[in-house]
């Protein structure tokens, strides 16, 4: 049985759909069968992160309506062995699908799927409810900023109250420099606050912008942020890796060490 | 003079956006009922205002008194 684990934050822009990208592929790449749902009707924008958005023929309103069988749906994506992408509806209004319908799709989905990942819509109505109502687990997304922590903390004590209570925080975009300098808020300073576990740092990175101009998730690239992803996939599976070392000098050294740890 | 780091900015006013939120309140209401605990507790113990502080997590209340050894 596969696990159900929604990807959210509250706040919009802090990188939940980059993140979903980005551990989808990643797991996938460690022999994981992975489904990712794009779960924000009206806005859809996972399929393009990915660079599937031409292949979509049917949605997720669609298998829900059983316009569709569920296969008929799924995108498989062919740069990954076992990723299969589920796309949100572009037209369609925000109560099209239930709480009740999406359970019923996970549970579905984790018959025959290692990880279903959810990406949750920005903000706390029926499209949250929604990503979370089959959920067994939680990524809450971040960035180091007054209104993006204050909103994860939000969702941290709605997912609470929802009985979501296996959470982790993944801190998105952090500037080393700008920390350094008392310019930035520091991960011990976030999770300080938050007091969730935490899984993973994703270091500020221009190549996150450059693979999605391409369709790309960045954990193909050699890049800081495309490493930090791959190593909150395996995180997931239960490897214990220590956090990035976000000190450029010592960049060469750790990657060193990295590639050691993997024999 | 050294310019004020404005991550100190940034987190003092977040730990107050936070506190409300999970009370419910305004920033405002926060500030009061940090005055009000401390006032109250007063009577009982000896205890001065800069040495009073009052944190909220999503689950407990948590009043510390500082700079006082004993």
């Amino acid at each position: 049985m596969g696990e159900v684990i929604v990807i959210t934050s509250g706040k919009g822009g802090v990188g939940k759909t980059t993140t979903t990208a980005n551990i989808g592929a990643g797991l996938s790449q460690l022999d994981k069968k992975v489904v990712i749902i794009d779960t924000d009707l009206g806005l859809r924008n996972l399929d393009v992160v990915m660079g599937l958005e031409n292949l979509i023929v049917y949605n997720l309103v669609d298998v829900v309506e059983g316009k569709c069988r569920l296969k008929q749906a799924l995108i498989r994506d062919r740069r990954y062995e076992n990723l299969y992408l589920l796309p949100s509806a572009q037209t369609k209004d925000k109560t099209a699908v239930s709480p009740g319908q999406m359970k019923k799709l996970t549970g579905e989905l984790r018959e025959e799927y290692d990880y279903v990942l959810l990406d949750c819509p920005a903000g706390i109505e029926q499209g949250f409810q929604n990503a979370i109502a089959g959920a067994d687990r939680a990524f809450v997304v971040t960035t180091p900023e007054v209104s993006a922590i204050r909103d994860a903390d939000r969702i941290i004590g709605l997912l609470e109250s929802n009985n979501l209570k296996k959470m982790e925080l993944i801190v998105n975009r952090i500037r080393i420099d700008m920390v350094k300098r008392g310019d930035m808020m520091s991960v011990d300073d976030v999770t300080e606050i938050l007091s969730i576990p935490l899984l993973g740092i994703i270091p500020d990175d221009e190549q996150i912008v450059v693979g999605t101009n391409q369709g790309m998730p960045a954990i193909g690239m050699d890049s800081f942020a495309g490493d930090a992803y791959s190593n909150i996939c395996r995180r997931i599976l239960g490897e214990e890796i220590p956090f990035l070392d976000l000190s450029r000098g010592q960049s060469f050294l750790s990657r060193l060490s990295n590639l050691f740890r993997k024999n | 003079m050294i310019k004020r780091s404005s991550v100190r900015i940034a987190k003092e006013r977040l730990e107050a956006l936070v506190a409300s939120d999970r009370v419910h309140c305004k920033p405002k209401e926060y500030d009061l009922i940090c005055h009000e605990l401390y006032k109250t507790l007063s009577k009982y113990v000896e205890i001065t205002e800069e040495h009073f502080q009052v944190s909220i997590t999503r689950s407990a209340i948590h009043i510390q008194l500082t700079g006082e050894e004993h």
